[in-house]
């Protein structure tokens, strides 16, 4: 038979005729008593041994323990001291007995309560009296005391049968009064048994302890008799990070999905593009102070010299004209000049234009939904939460007969999927949608009203140029507002750019 | 977006409703559009709404719209004017670049200090709005009572003679007069020279061969659009007004016109007309002709979503301080508008009107009942699986700004613009740069992964970093004059980094995405020679790989090891 060392070692230390305990055979076989246990286990299920527990209880007296051993209980020096002041006839002031007992600090509280407790007297109003009849030589808590205190005769004496009931509730006593600590223990005992025996007669083999299993091991079938040493699982291990898609690019995903889930495709379309595209579509008045160099980057390049005739020719209308027969057009110069000139994109509207006027991926017949997660670029002032780039959420719904109810109506399911309630739909002012709202929700942690999106019905204006007859529905919303308020990160530069925190895109929460 | 600051007293007292608490208030103000955005130090409420409702630029304003939305007032309201005593007489020498002036005679203001502050704050809001900082319209407030006129027969008939002004053009270092805040006589030249205000616009008028200028009998009182001259200063004394506006757009100068007279009606005050003889014609302004559009009933309930009757709808218009005309027969309105609005340019800006009256947050959302398809785009999905299988490979994803400056994107790797190493594409720049930190878009992604680099030196070591992004390069060929195109970058930096860390990393994601990858030697200054590769995918050369030049590392204080790779996205296409 083989068998890992330490049981082999437990085994061979073992006796069938007495009962040894863990720590004899810990000294025994020169294992740790918590090795010799578990080998001790290992054999019993294997039938080879088996296993007894007692439990014994042992007292040790404590340092308070000995003085009183030594001095007396405060509560008996105090029976004393008021007997020999006459208390057991008169009551006696008790400052004077506690003064001639010799009592100091904890102790006259401590004789006081055990004095009442043992019936020794009365005590009130300052005043002490002794019952006449008490033994203080009797007391048990004192016999149980000095009867574990070594040296004393009497703890030689073996307690009669009679007192054994009265000095356990004693000795629980002197427990709870902290003057004896009690300690119980199982002590584990090993017999050997029949078939141990006859194992030990018949030749036990240490079999080997295996720290790797290696593939020769597997191959040779070594394992099967193998013990694999135990390691401390519990021990840290060293540091690993892999990598991880970055969290921005992780909140887009999550904002693809939820939209893609609704039914919308994704555009994309060129960063560089021509302010028609970017502006003039959308019924940005080309003297609008968002279209100043102040508010977009410009680009050193030649204009934009295709641009579809026709539409080209619808836009100028709308801006200078109007459209329908009650529209008026903006009292604002426009040039095409100006409308071919390439800029950065400001939002990514200019995607929703090209894709609206058929030029993208041909005519669009309603139903449509479409979004985008993009990049846009603003002449912004950098702070904590203002970037030159960010990233914009864009999505619209093309469709017959939509109304604000229908725009309403998505949005409170768009922003539900990111936790986000109770919408407030605020009027407000866009000049490419009609009517626009800024849309307030309630922040899912802080509970505070905040902005987190502008929305709207497309204005006659951009449709009808663009050659869609039917109502489209609008917003967009920054990405970055959404991580931020899904993450509490208080600075986008420590996550977007060259100057991101390493560390921070390591440790970031995985998002789902 | 425009802020005016309220004060909620007067609110209180102009619109009648003492009873309102400051919250109240708010509330009903956001139903309005204008949001609460703060107090000022003196307690008022500095409210921000949207461009387009620019009569509500004052307190006066802001009162109308609460009046109206309370049910206080109804319909279309436009104050009486008396006939005009004044005339604007506009002279030939007029700069062509400001050829319009338009005014009014305000008679009968009790300006105290608060209605002149809500005076001024309006005069600076609208300058900043619809004036396009003064640009396309700037107003000058006069006492009237400093000015002298000339007699003058508008007629020409010998009927009674009225007074009039002049709006001309002066040469630059013409008449002299002494503007606001100034002691001594200026010329137009100098007040732009001298003065802060002429300063700050002097760009407007600089290149004019002649300046645009208003005068009475006595001489030059107005430089518009820079200052007004101080012997006609508005203080708390003043009793009766004139108000002149220069611009470049008639409309645009008699909106904002209407817009403070009716503010100053709204204080008891007496709107009087003013002649403006133009040499082909004579106009009579204010211009307070109410204008009417036609909105039909079934346009109303399908964008509102909701059924409503026709007595409702009127109802709605007239507490949008409309009226509305219904025409049963055809299904539609007649809705006149007051000639303060400024953003009514289609009828479905009165629908929004009558959205607003009803309540838009009292609409019932509903999720459209309308089915289509959703999908990602090809390239995202694309960009989105390279992404993948580099956080697979051990890479951390970064992502990094699209612009750069030139030293960053060339010169401190080494790399020259208009050679043709990879990255050395000519740049496309940004016309007026905000900061010299990004002058050009980046024409490829391996600067900004040396920069995060430079940047996390006091982080751990190793530092695998990849980037999936664009880069652009300057291309006649395109539309857009821009070639953009995905780029994927990675870089390992690690005490043991080599060649081939590098390659075996851009060689599994070439296997995961079944291209073919050889890497023949090649140049690039941004490598050490002898350990650089192109990058050939399925026979074309897309990219290069090698080991970091240490004039680059130590250019970018790196003093350890750092291997790279980026090649074009499509070409795992």
């Amino acid at each position: 038979m083989q068998l890992p060392d330490s049981q082999v070692a437990v085994l061979e230390a073992a006796s069938a005729t007495e009962d040894r305990t863990i720590e004899r055979l810990s000294e025994a076989t020169g294992l740790k008593p918590e090795t010799v246990t578990g080998a001790a286990f290992d054999l019993e299920t294997e039938g080879l041994v088996e296993v007894s527990t007692d439990e014994t209880v042992s007292h040790q007296v404590t340092d308070e323990g000995e003085t009183y051993a030594e001095v007396g209980l405060p509560e008996v020096r105090l029976y004393r001291a008021a007997r020999a002041a006459g208390a057991d006839n008169d009551a006696v002031p008790m400052g004077q007995v506690i003064d001639a007992a010799d009592l100091d600090g904890p102790e006259v509280d401590i004789a006081l309560a055990n004095y009442a407790r043992k019936g020794y007297g009365d005590i009130d109003s300052g005043q002490v009296t002794a019952d006449p009849d008490t033994d203080p030589d009797a007391d048990p808590e004192a016999a149980a005391l000095a009867s574990l205190c070594p040296g004393d005769d009497e703890a030689q004496r073996p307690p009669s049968s009679q007192s054994e009931a009265d000095d356990a509730d004693a000795l629980d006593r002197l427990v709870r009064r902290g003057l004896v600590d009690r300690t119980e223990r199982a002590v584990r005992s090993v017999t050997l048994t029949d078939a141990g025996v006859t194992a030990l007669m018949e030749g036990v083999e240490t079999a080997e302890t295996i720290d790797r299993l290696t593939p020769e091991l597997l191959a040779s079938g070594e394992w099967r008799d193998a013990e694999f040493s135990a390691y401390n699982v519990e021990a840290d291990a060293p540091a690993e990070r892999g990598g991880s898609v970055h969290i921005l690019r992780q909140t887009a995903d999550r904002v693809k999905e939820t939209l893609v889930g609704m039914g919308f495709r994704e555009m994309g379309g060129p960063h560089a593009d021509s302010e028609f595209w970017i502006n003039d579509c959308l019924f940005m008045p080309q003297d609008h102070p968002a279209r100043t160099h102040w508010d977009q980057f410009a680009l050193d390049v030649p204009p934009m010299e295709s641009i579809p005739d026709d539409l080209l020719d619808r836009v100028r209308s709308a801006h200078l004209e109007g459209v329908g027969e009650d529209g008026d057009g903006y009292h604002s110069p426009w040039t095409e000049a100006v409308a071919r000139e390439v800029d950065l994109r400001g939002h990514t509207t200019s995607l929703s234009m090209r894709y609206l006027s058929g030029t993208e991926i041909g005519d669009l017949d309603p139903p449509e939904r479409f979004f985008s997660v993009e990049k846009v670029y603003r002449n912004d002032t950098l702070d904590p939460t203002h970037l030159l780039e960010f990233f914009q959420i864009e999505g619209w719904v093309m469709a017959e007969n939509l109304s604000v109810r229908d725009l309403m109506g998505t949005f409170e399911e768009f922003y539900r999927q990111f936790g986000i309630t109770d919408l407030e739909f605020k009027p407000h002012y866009n000049p490419y949608t009609e009517p626009s709202f800024e849309l307030f929700g309630t922040h899912p942690e802080t509970g505070e009203l905040i902005e987190i999106g502008n929305s709207g019905m497309f204005r006659e204006e951009v449709l009808r140029p663009l050659g869609v007859e039917c109502d489209v529905m609008a917003w967009g919303l920054a990405l970055e507002r959404l991580l931020m308020l899904m993450y509490g990160f208080d600075d986008i530069r420590d996550v977007h750019g060259t100057l991101c925190d390493l560390d921070l895109l390591r440790n970031t929460e995985v998002l789902h | 977006m425009p802020v005016v600051d309220v004060d909620p007293d007067e609110l209180r007292r102009l619109t009648g409703h003492d009873e309102k608490s400051d919250e109240e208030l708010k509330t009903d103000l956001f139903a309005l559009g204008l949001e609460f955005e703060g107090e000022t130090e003196d307690g008022l409420l500095q409210l921000e709404f949207g461009p387009d409702r620019l009569d509500r630029l004052s307190v006066e304003g802001v009162a109308r719209s609460l009046r109206y939305q309370y049910g206080d007032d109804r319909g279309v309201y436009v104050p009486n004017t008396n006939d005009a005593d004044w005339t604007i007489v506009v002279e030939e020498s007029v700069p062509d670049e400001r050829p319009c002036v338009t005014g009014a005679v305000i008679r009968g203001v009790d300006l105290d200090d608060d209605a002149l502050d809500s005076l001024i704050q309006l005069q600076e809001k609208l300058h900043a709005t619809m004036g396009r900082k003064r640009a396309k319209g700037a107003i000058g407030i006069h006492d009237l009572t400093m000015l002298k006129g000339a007699a003058y027969d508008p007629e020409g008939d010998g009927g009674p003679a009225g007074n009039s002004i002049t709006y001309r053009g002066v040469a630059p270092d013409g008449d002299r007069f002494v503007p606001l805040d100034a002691d001594r006589e200026m010329t137009p030249a100098a007040v732009l020279a001298d003065h802060p205000t002429g300063e700050t616009y002097a760009s407007l008028v600089g290149a004019y061969d002649r300046y645009p200028a208003i005068y009475d009998e006595i001489g030059l009182f107005s430089f518009p659009p820079v200052i007004n001259g101080r012997r006609t200063e508005v203080s708390t004394d003043s009793r009766n007004l004139f108000v002149e506006l220069t611009g470049t757009d008639q409309w645009t100068i008699d909106r904002m016109c209407n817009v403070i007279c009716y503010a100053l009606d709204a204080r008891g005050a007496t709107i009087e007309e003013v002649g403006v003889d133009y040499p082909d014609g004579r106009l009579v302004r204010p211009d307070f002709e109410v204008e009417t559009k036609t909105v039909t009933h079934d346009r109303i309930e399908s964008m509102l979503g909701i059924d409503l009757d026709v007595e409702e709808t009127v109802d709605l218009f007239e507490r949008s301080g409309l009226d509305a005309v219904p025409d049963e027969t055809d299904g539609t309105y007649e809705v006149s508008i007051p000639p303060y609005r400024t953003d009514v340019i289609h009828p479905l800006d009165l629908i929004d009107d009558v959205g607003r009256a009803y309540g838009f947050n009292d609409l019932d959302p509903r999720y459209p009942d309308v089915a289509t398809v959703g999908s990602r785009h090809d390239r995202s999905k694309l960009e989105s699986a390279a992404r993948t299988r580099l956080v697979g490979l051990g890479f951390e994803d970064l992502l990094n700004f699209h612009m750069i400056s030139e030293p960053e994107n060339y010169d401190r790797m080494g790399l020259t613009a208009g050679t043709g190493a990879y990255g050395g594409d000519p740049p496309v720049t940004i016309t007026e740069p905000y900061s010299e930190d990004y002058t050009m878009l980046r024409t490829w992604a391996l600067p900004s992964l040396l920069m995060v680099l430079e940047n996390n030196t006091h982080r751990t070591y190793p530092q695998d970093l990849a980037e999936v992004g664009l880069a652009a390069y300057a291309d006649d060929d395109e539309n857009t004059g821009v070639a953009e195109r995905r780029t994927v970058a990675a870089a390992l930096a690690r005490h043991d980094a080599t060649y081939e860390n590098a390659k075996s990393r851009l060689a599994a994601l070439c296997r995961g995405f079944g291209v073919d990858l050889v890497t023949p030697a090649t140049d690039h200054p941004t490598f050490i020679d002898g350990r650089v590769a192109d990058v050939v995918i399925d026979g074309e050369t897309v990219g290069v790989i090698g080991e970091i030049h240490p004039r680059v590392l130590v250019e970018h204080d790196l003093d350890l090891p750092v291997v790279a790779f980026e090649f074009r996205l499509d070409a795992l296409a």
